[in-house]
Order: C-alpha cells, then sequence, then structure tokens
C-alpha cells in the first residue's frame, strides 16, 4: 500500500499496466479500473447498485448484527447477574462471588481474539457446529465481564445513603435495591453499557478469524483477488454500515438517558 | 424501649465502640454529646443494626434484635465445655463463670449443650432486623430522601411496600403529614428542588409516617445552612412534646439542655458520664467533660 502511494504518476501507469495486476479482477466486473482512485465515489455507486456485492455485503451485516444482538443479550443478562453476585453477601455467596470475580479477571485479561479462538478451536472444536453460537457464546461472555464491571460500579456510585434510609424504614435488602438503588444506578449505567455494546458491535468483525462470513469478511471477498486499491471501495461502504449502526444506537441511547434524567427533576 | 448492654463495634484494627450499656425508656428523650470521632454516629447506628455490633445485644422491647452474646447470660455459660471443665477442676461457679467472661473463653469450641442453648435463648427471644426497624425512626445528617422518587412516594413507599396501608391509606396519611409541617404543596415534587430545612422536615415525616415508637436521630441539624436549623429543631421539639421517645445525636448543646431527660456524654468509645442536662451541664463531673463544654459552651 505505501508502496503504491509512492509511486510516480508514470510508475503507477506501468504498474497498473502489469499482467499480474489485471488477474484475479473477478470481483470488480464491470468496475473503471483505469485511473480508479480519481473515480472512488463513482465506483461506490457502482458497487452499491450492484445486486450481488450488495448480496454479499448485506448478507455480512446480517451475520453480523445477529451475533451482536444476541451477544449484546447474553452480555446484559451474564453481566447483571455476575454484578449481582458480585454485591450481594451472606456466607453463601462466597463461592459464586469467588467464581464471578475469577471470570472477570480472566475475561478482562486476556485478548479477545484468543477468546473466540478457545471457544472455536478447543471448546467448540466439533464438526458442523454452528459458528453463529460459537461466535454468539465466546462474544457475550466476553461483553458480560464489562458489563457486570458496569453495572457493579453504577449501583455503588449511588450514595450508600440511600439504600441505608430504605433499610431503616424497615425495607428489606431487595426491595431497597430494586426500589430505590437500581432505579438511581440505571441513570449512571446506561452510558457505559451504550460504549460496551459499540464496542461489541465493532469487535465481532475478528469472527472473520474462525472464517465467518460477517460484513468485514464480506467487504475483504469482495475487494479481493483484485489490485489493492480496489479494497477500498467495499471496505468504504461496509464502515459505512458499521457507522450507521453504531449511530443509530448512538441515538437511542442518547434517548434513553435524556428521558431517564428528565423523570428525576421537574 | 431499646436496651444496649455492653455494645462493641470494631472497623478492622479500629476500637470505635468499647463496651456501651445503656436503657432508653418509653417517651424518654436521650441526647447524645461528645466529640467528634467518639462513636456517636456509630452507636446510634448500632441501635437499628445499621451497624453490626462486634458483640454485645440490643434489646428492643422483649425482643433481642442482635444475635445472642453468650458472655452476657451466665446460664449459657454454665453449658458451655469450658465451664464444666473448670468446675471440674474445682473451681467456684461464680469465679469459673467471671473467668470466663473476663477472659472471653468461650471464642474456641463449644459444647453440643451450649450451642443449643444459645440456639433456644435465640429463638425464644430474637426478632426479624426489619421489623423491629419499622418500630424505630431514624434521620441522618444528609437526610437521604429518595432521589428517585417524589414527596409523596418518599412518604408511602414502605408502608405500602410493607403491606401497612393500602396505596390510598397511606397517601392520604402522608398528606396530614405534609399538612403538618406546612409543606403539602411540595407533595409532587422531587427532593432535587428542596431546601435542605424541607429535606429535613421530609425525612422526618416519612419515619413518622412508619408510626414508629422510637426515633433516632444523627445530628439532624449539622448539615444545615444556620437559618434552617431552627425549623427542623422545631419540629423536632414538637415530636418531644407529643410523647416520642427519641435518642438524638447534636452539637446543639441549647436544644439537648431544652429538650433531653437524660444527656449522655461519650468520648473514645465509652459513655464517660451521664445525667440530667442540668447535672451535666451545669456541673460536669468527669474532667473530659468538663474539657469538651469548656470548648463548645
Ligand atoms: N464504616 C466505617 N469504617 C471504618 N471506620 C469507621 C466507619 N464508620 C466510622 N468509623 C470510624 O469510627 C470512629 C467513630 O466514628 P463516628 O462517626 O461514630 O464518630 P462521631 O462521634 O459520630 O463523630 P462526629 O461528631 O464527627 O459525627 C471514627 O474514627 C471513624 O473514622
Ligand atoms: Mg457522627
Amino acid at each position: 500500500m505505501a508502496q503504491f502511494l509512492l509511486m510516480s504518476k508514470e510508475n503507477y501507469k506501468k504498474f497498473q499496466a502489469r499482467p499480474s495486476c489485471r488477474t484475479g479482477n473477478e470481483g470488480w466486473d464491470g468496475f473503471e479500473r483505469e485511473g480508479h482512485n480519481m473515480d472512488f465515489f463513482k465506483n461506490i455507486g457502482v458497487l452499491i447498485t450492484n445486486e450481488k456485492y450488495m448480496g454479499m455485503l448485506l448478507e455480512g451485516l446480517g451475520k453480523t448484527l445477529l451475533i451482536s444482538v444476541f451477544a449484546a443479550v447474553l452480555g446484559l443478562l451474564l453481566g447483571t447477574l455476575v454484578a449481582m453476585v458480585g454485591l450481594s453477601e451472606g456466607k453463601f455467596s462466597k463461592i459464586p462471588k469467588a467464581i464471578c470475580k475469577v471470570y472477570v479477571t480472566v475475561i478482562r485479561g486476556t485478548p479477545m481474539a484468543l477468546q473466540l479462538f478457545i471457544m472455536a478451536y478447543a471448546i467448540f472444536a466439533i464438526r458442523g457446529f454452528p459458528k453463529e453460537i460459537t461466535a454468539i457464546l465466546a462474544f457475550g461472555i466476553n461483553s458480560g465481564a464489562y458489563v457486570s464491571e458496569s453495572i457493579r460500579g453504577g449501583i455503588l456510585s449511588v450514595d450508600i445513603g440511600q439504600t441505608e434510609a430504605g433499610r431503616a424504614l424497615g425495607l428489606g435488602r431487595g426491595t431497597t435495591m430494586r426500589k430505590i438503588v437500581i432505579p438511581q444506578a440505571i441513570k449512571n449505567v446506561i452510558p457505559a453499557i451504550g460504549n460496551e455494546l459499540i464496542a461489541l458491535i465493532k469487535e465481532t468483525s475478528i469472527v472473520s478469524m474462525i472464517g465467518m462470513y460477517d460484513l468485514t469478511q464480506a467487504a475483504k471477498v469482495i475487494g479481493a483477488g483484485n489490485n489493492m486499491a480496489s479494497y477500498i471501495v467495499p471496505m468504504s461502504v461496509a464502515a459505512c454500515f458499521y457507522l450507521a449502526i453504531v449511530y443509530l444506537l448512538t441515538f437511542v441511547i442518547k434517548k434513553i438517558e435524556t428521558r431517564l434524567r428528565a423523570s428525576d427533576k421537574r | 424501649m431499646i436496651s444496649a448492654n455492653n455494645i462493641y463495634k470494631d472497623f478492622g484494627k479500629l476500637h470505635v465502640l468499647t463496651g456501651v450499656s445503656c436503657e432508653i425508656r418509653d417517651g424518654e428523650k436521650v441526647a447524645i454529646i461528645g466529640p467528634s470521632g467518639s462513636g456517636k454516629s456509630t452507636f446510634l447506628r448500632c441501635l437499628n443494626l445499621l451497624e453490626e455490633p462486634t458483640s454485645g445485644e440490643i434489646w428492643l422491647g422483649d425482643k433481642l434484635i442482635t444475635g445472642v452474646d453468650a458472655y452476657l447470660h451466665p446460664d449459657i455459660i454454665r453449658q458451655s465445655r469450658t465451664y464444666a471443665a473448670m468446675t471440674e477442676n474445682g473451681v467456684s461457679d461464680k469465679e469459673a463463670v467471671e473467668k470466663i467472661i473476663s477472659d472471653r473463653l468461650l471464642k474456641k469450641r463449644e459444647g453440643k449443650n451450649f450451642k443449643s442453648s444459645v440456639k433456644e435463648f435465640e429463638k425464644a427471644n430474637r426478632t426479624d432486623i426489619n421489623l423491629a426497624r419499622r418500630e424505630m425512626g431514624m434521620v441522618f445528617q444528609h437526610f437521604n430522601l429518595f432521589n428517585n422518587m417524589t414527596v409523596m412516594q418518599n412518604l408511602t413507599l414502605a408502608p405500602v411496600q410493607l403491606g401497612l396501608k393500602t396505596k390510598a391509606e397511606a397517601e392520604q396519611a402522608a398528606l396530614a403529614l405534609l399538612r403538618r409541617i406546612g409543606l403539602e404543596d411540595k407533595a409532587n415534587v422531587y427532593p432535587a428542588t428542596l431546601s435542605g430545612g424541607q429535606k429535613q422536615r421530609i425525612a422526618i415525616v416519612r419515619s413518622l409516617a412508619m408510626n414508629p415508637k422510637v426515633m433516632l436521630f444523627d445530628e439532624p441539624t449539622s448539615a444545615l445552612d444556620p437559618e434552617m436549623v431552627g425549623e427542623v429543631l422545631d419540629l423536632i421539639k414538637e415530636l418531644a412534646d407529643d410523647g416520642m421517645t427519641m435518642v438524638i445525636v447534636t452539637h446543639e448543646m441549647g436544644f439537648a439542655r431544652e429538650v433531653a431527660d437524660r444527656v449522655i456524654f461519650m468520648s473514645d468509645g465509652v459513655i464517660t458520664e451521664e445525667g440530667t442536662p442540668a447535672e451535666l451541664f451545669d456541673s460536669p463531673k468527669n474532667p473530659r467533660t468538663q474539657q469538651f463544654l469548656k470548648c463548645v459552651l
């Protein structure tokens, strides 16, 4: 790539004329090849009106969304559970608490790609096991660790006086939590959870490493086998898809946040 | 009403309370004064178990709300293996009990008899802390109104959640309480919009909504601007005149003298001196008390 950028115009023309550059161009039938860096926008237009390529991208997008949504649900459930166990007290919660602590430490302390590999090539190394489930579990479990920390932090950030006032009135632990602490914690937790979901969606792009066909992989396949500059078009379109999802999610989170904040002042 | 027997409280290595005993009778108004860090708040919070005493017992009426402290019950001590071993070796009953209490010898493993008698005692006398807390209102220095609820919701949450009143009954009672403090118009606002004095008065009536038998106040006016102290103290005085039993930790000496039947002076985790306001303020006997009062009066 860098070499390409440093080329003079003549060299570049020669470079383009090389036979090797013209091979393996199946992915780009019908595309303007001459001077394509000038025609970037034109090529984008060609790509998004091309049914075959758009179909490939949308298929990848579908997979990305499938993994993200289910992993997010799993992560939220797991995170809430782990946070609750972490904050519970009493002699019966010692062992579950220790397990949760190890879980959070290990997940947060190791790379996501490695967790995905272990899931795919060690735990679910079963022929024919659906890769979607492997990925959902890997990302859900990863996300759960971060979500649990956010929730824990959100609950701890509620003034202890609120809990004490509830308990002093004779309310039980659970009621105090449900009616007083959690409603106040949610406001503090929503932004962090939102960030986690955004990170999760983007992080799912590494599923291509276990041979899955998500949005990023689709863009790569479309661009593959071509001269280097061709990657930029499908990759840019894929990037726009990611951006759109993240933008939409950000918007929804902001809406939820303002609504929650509006309810405590009048 | 409430009796605290030999309360010890440690925070890690810090011994905050070292043997506090005190009895609060029905209708009595007790003020607790003392230097900062002497354990006043900790003691007050032990009374409704917001802090769990390290040892000692709290009784509310004839109900035990802490665990059983075997060292306070010679009858239970006599069931122990340690006691049996001592008397076998010719130690007299009285000496054995005293030695066990003073040396806290029961911390080692004890016999079955002993354990079952502790359990029996507990079964016969102990009550659930959540039930006990319904009878003890508590007012905090920083009000602690529920920020996510309107004033009305603050007042009705506990009675409704605990099934003591229907929503309609609770709201009616809450309105009556708000009327009493002249804040009915604030029923539907959130605490964030209220002044400190208003918050504290609402916190007080929130406790009253549970019809408690005793009220605990932990420096109810310390976080208020001076011009709001009066309204809160007036409300507390009103409660006192109605015959409410109360324990008040306070730095307002004038108020303590006026309202209290008994004043307790605490320092370094023990009750150093107690007596009527006249005795304690006018002729303190203990040098610690004299020194403290010289500084604050
Ligand atoms: N939760 C806690 N953990 C550790 N130490 C504590 C805790 N609560 C209180 N302490 C310590 O216990 C000691 C007594 O505190 P306490 O609040 O009972 O004092 P106080 O007499 O109420 O003082 P003040 O007049 O300042 O309110 C202090 O040294 C304090 O730092
Ligand atoms: Mg205090």
